[in-house]
C-alpha cells in the first residue's frame, strides 16, 4: 500500500494512521497503536472510543488524530473530566453489547477512576458471569522529564485487582498486535503505552489487519547464554543496549520481554533461566511491590535448582518520579546499572 | 389522600388497572413480610452474613420500579432489594444467595442484597461502594440513546451517597449528554448514623438537580402512587429523548443501617410518627380497600401468598448445596468457561 510522506502527528485531517508511516514503510510505536485502533474500529462497529480530548483535538499525543473525521463523534467520544464515569460508562456500555476503548490522557489519571477499575470492572465477571470487553489505554512511564503525575508505571496497582489483563509492549509490532488482541478480548484489558517509546522506536510493522499478538506471551528479544534479563516496557531497550555492551566484553545476555505483565508467561521466563542459570529482573515500576517482585519470586520458587546466583532485581526506588534531569536519571535504572548488576551475577 | 392519588395516577395519562394496583400491593406486602421474617432469622443466628432492612421505604422501591418496563435496566444499592423483587427476581434464588448457596444468582460469590440478575432482569449486581453503580448507569443509557431501542436506565442511591464524587460525576455527565436515565435518591433521612443535616447543606436533594441542568422532583415515599407518578413522568421523559430527571423520595429508615445496628440515633418521636402515619404498605392497603379495589379476603389471599412464597424460598435455599470450594479461583476470565456451564453441586448443605 502506498505511503505518504507525512510526519506523525502533523497529518492533515482524514489521514489514516497507515499514511503516517515513514517512506520505507516503518511505523513508530505511536503510529502502530493508532493503526491498531483504526483497524479494529473499521472491523467491528461495536468498538468505540471515549476519553478526554480524543475527538476534536485528536488526543494529547495525537494518537487519535483523524479518527473523528472517519468514525464520527459517537464512536470517538469526547468526555468531561470524570474518570470514574469514563470507566463506569465503559462498563455499562459493555454490559449492553458495545466494546469500549477508554483513553486516559496519561496513565497517571487512571487512579482518578480507581474504584470503578478495581471494584467494578475487574470483579464484575467473577461475581456474575457478565463479560466486560473493555480496554483502558493510556501513555505510561518516565524518562521524559514529565515528573510524577505524567510518568507513572501503574501496572502493579491494577495487577493487584486481579481481573484485568495488563500489557506493556516495548516494540511497535508487539504494540499493534497486542492492542488488537486486547480489543478483541472479552475480558477487561489495560494497555499501557510507554511514552518514551512513542516516537523513538520504529520498525516494519505488519499491515495484515488480522495480525495479532497473543496476550500473556513473553518474547525473547535477544538470545544469550550467560544471564537472563527479564524485563518489559522502555527498560527492554535499555537492556538491549546493555546486552550489546556486555557482548563486547564477552558476556552473552538473553533479554526476555514480558510484553504482558498480568497474567505472566512463567513458562518462557523459566525456560530462559534454565538455559542461563542467572536472572536479573529489570523493571520500571517501583522496586517494592513492582511487577519484578512477583517475577523474582516466581523464578526463585520454580527455578531454584537451575540458579547459580540469587535472583537480582533492578528497579527505581519507591519515590515519586522526580523532574530535575539529574534526579530522574538517578531514579531510573541506566545501562551502567544493568551492566553492574550482570557483573554481580556472573561474578557470583 | 384518595383524591391526590387519583389525580396523580391519571396525570401520566395511563391510569393503572385494578390488576396492576393489586400487583403493587403484592410487592409491598412481599417486601414487608420478607424484611420481618429475615430480621427474625438474623436475630436467631440462622442467617450467615448481614441484612440491610428497607422497611418503611417500600413505597419508594416499588413505586419507581413499577414505572419501568422489563427491558429497562435498574442500578440499585444494598438497601434496594425490594426494587429488585419488583423488577422480577425470583425470591427462591434471592434467598439462596442469602444462604450462600450455588443456586443464588451470584453462585455464592456475593451474599445478601448484594445481588443482581443482568441477563434475566437487567438489574446490576449491587456493590457496596456508594454510589458505584451510578456511572455504570450512564454507560447503559448511552447505548440506549444510540440504538433506538427507547430503553431507560434507572439508578437508586441513598441520601448519604449524594455526598460522593461519583454522584456528581454521573449526574453531570448524564446531563451533558442528555442520557435516558432516571436518578432516584431514596432519602430515608439517615446514612448509617448520619442525618441529612450533616450530609449536605441544602434543604432538599431535589433542588440540587438545577445545578446540573436537569429537572428535580421531591415526592412522599409513604405514597406509592405519588412515587409511581413521578417515576412514570421521568421514565417517559427519558424514553422520549428528554434527558435525565432527579427524583428524591422521602421516607424514614425504620431499622438500623444493618441488622446489628439498633439505630438509637433516630429520634423516637420521628420513628413513631412514620410507623404510625407514613407506612407505605398500610397506607396503600387502606387506600385500595376504601376504593373497593380489594376486599379483606383479597388482602388475606395476598398475605397468604407472600407467606407461602417466603417459606418455599427458605426451603429452597436450605436445600441448595454450597458452592464447591475448588471453584473459588474459577470465573476470572471468560475463557475458563466457569460461567458458561452448570456449576458443581457437590458442596453439601451443611455449614461447617
Amino acid at each position: 500500500m502506498a505511503t505518504q510522506q507525512v510526519e506523525a502527528g502533523a497529518a492533515g485531517h482524514g489521514a489514516e494512521p497507515r499514511g503516517k508511516r515513514s517512506e520505507d514503510g516503518q511505523a513508530t510505536y505511536l503510529i502502530a497503536v493508532a493503526e491498531a485502533l483504526w483497524e479494529e474500529m473499521e472491523r467491528d462497529e461495536r468498538v468505540f472510543m471515549l476519553g478526554e480530548d480524543i475527538g476534536v483535538y485528536g488526543g494529547a499525543f495525537k494518537v487519535t488524530e483523524g479518527f473523528i473525521e472517519r468514525f464520527g463523534s459517537e464512536r470517538v467520544m469526547d468526555t468531561p473530566i470524570a474518570e470514574e464515569t469514563i470507566v463506569g460508562m465503559s462498563v455499562g456500555a459493555a454490559m449492553e453489547g458495545l466494546r469500549p476503548v477508554a483513553e486516559f490522557q496519561y496513565a497517571d489519571f487512571m487512579s482518578s477512576g480507581f474504584d470503578e477499575i478495581t471494584t467494578v470492572l475487574s470483579r464484575y465477571h467473577y461475581r456474575s458471569g457478565v463479560p466486560m470487553p473493555v480496554v483502558l489505554r493510556g501513555p505510561s512511564g518516565g524518562g521524559v522529564r514529565a515528573s510524577s503525575f505524567h510518568s507513572i508505571n501503574p501496572e502493579p496497582w491494577y495487577a493487584y485487582a486481579g481481573g484485568i489483563k495488563i500489557m506493556c509492549p516495548a516494540f511497535p509490532s508487539d504494540a499493534k498486535g497486542l492492542l488488537k488482541s486486547a480489543i478483541r478480548d472479552d475480558n477487561p484489558c489495560m494497555f499501557l503505552e510507554h511514552k518514551w517509546i512513542y516516537r523513538r522506536i520504529k520498525e516494519q510493522v505488519p499491515e495484515d489487519p488480522e495480525f495479532l499478538v497473543p496476550i500473556g506471551t513473553a518474547d525473547v528479544k535477544r538470545q544469550g547464554t550467560d544471564v537472563s534479563i527479564v524485563t518489559y516496557g522502555a527498560m527492554v531497550h535499555k537492556a538491549l543496549e546493555a546486552a550489546e555492551a556486555l557482548a563486547q566484553r564477552g558476556i552473552s545476555a538473553e533479554v526476555v520481554d514480558l510484553r504482558t505483565v498480568y497474567p505472566l508467561d512463567e513458562e518462557t521466563v523459566l525456560r530462559s533461566i534454565e538455559k542461563t542459570s542467572r536472572a536479573l529482573v529489570l523493571y520500571e515500576s517501583y522496586r517494592f511491590l513492582g511487577i519484578g517482585s512477583e517475577v523474582a519470586a516466581v523464578i526463585a520458587e520454580k527455578a531454584f535448582e537451575h540458579l547459580d546466583a540469587p535472583v537480582l532485581r533492578l528497579a527505581p526506588p519507591n519515590v515519586p518520579v522526580p523532574f530535575s534531569p539529574p534526579l530522574e536519571d538517578a531514579f531510573l535504572p541506566q545501562v551502567a546499572d544493568i551492566e553492574a548488576a550482570v557483573d554481580r551475577l556472573t561474578g557470583w | 389522600m384518595a383524591t391526590k392519588i387519583e389525580r396523580d395516577a391519571t396525570a401520566s395519562g395511563r391510569p393503572l388497572s385494578d390488576d396492576r394496583l393489586q400487583e403493587i400491593l403484592y410487592f409491598l406486602k412481599l417486601a414487608r413480610y420478607f424484611d420481618e421474617r429475615m430480621e427474625a432469622l438474623y436475630r436467631q443466628g440462622r442467617l450467615p452474613g448481614a441484612i440491610y432492612s428497607g422497611r418503611g421505604q417500600e413505597g419508594t422501591h416499588v413505586g419507581v420500579t413499577f414505572a419501568l418496563e422489563d427491558r429497562d435496566s435498574l442500578f440499585p444499592t444494598h438497601r434496594d432489594l425490594t426494587a429488585q423483587l419488583t423488577k422480577g427476581l425470583d425470591l427462591k434464588r434471592v434467598m439462596a444467595q442469602y444462604w450462600g448457596r450455588i443456586d443464588g444468582y451470584l453462585r455464592g460469590r456475593d451474599g445478601n442484597s448484594h445481588i443482581g440478575d443482568w441477563v434475566g432482569h437487567r438489574t446490576y449486581a449491587v456493590m457496596s461502594h456508594l454510589p458505584i453503580a451510578y456511572p455504570v448507569a450512564c454507560g447503559a443509557a448511552l447505548v440506549y440513546q444510540r440504538d433506538g431501542s427507547r430503553r431507560v436506565a434507572l439508578a437508586i442511591c441513598g441520601d448519604g451517597a449524594t455526598s460522593n464524587g461519583r454522584w456528581h460525576e454521573a449526574i453531570n455527565t448524564s446531563a451533558v449528554f442528555r442520557l435516558p436515565v432516571v436518578w432516584v435518591v431514596n432519602n430515608n433521612q439517615f446514612a448509617y448514623s448520619t442525618p441529612n443535616a450533616k450530609e449536605f447543606a441544602v434543604p432538599t436533594i431535589a433542588e440540587r438537580a438545577a445545578a446540573y441542568g436537569i429537572p428535580g422532583v421531591r415526592v412522599d415515599g409513604a405514597d406509592v402512587l405519588e412515587v409511581y407518578a413521578a417515576a412514570r413522568e421521568a421514565v417517559d421523559r427519558a424514553r422520549e429523548g428528554g434527558g435525565p430527571t432527579l427524583i428524591e423520595s422521602v421516607s424514614l429508615r425504620w431499622r438500623g443501617h444493618a441488622g446489628h445496628d439498633p439505630a438509637k440515633y433516630v429520634p423516637r418521636e420521628l420513628l413513631e410518627h412514620y410507623m404510625l402515619s407514613k407506612d407505605p404498605v398500610k397506607n396503600f392497603e387502606e387506600y385500595l380497600r376504601t376504593q373497593g379495589v380489594v376486599t379483606d379476603d383479597d388482602i388475606a389471599q395476598i398475605q397468604a401468598r407472600v407467606e407461602r412464597e417466603f417459606d418455599e424460598g427458605y426451603e429452597y435455599a436450605l436445600a441448595s448445596p454450597f458452592p464447591e470450594p475448588g471453584d473459588v479461583t474459577k470465573g476470572w476470565w471468560v475463557e475458563d468457561g466457569y460461567w458458561q456451564s452448570e456449576p458443581g453441586r457437590a458442596g453439601g448443605t451443611e455449614a461447617s
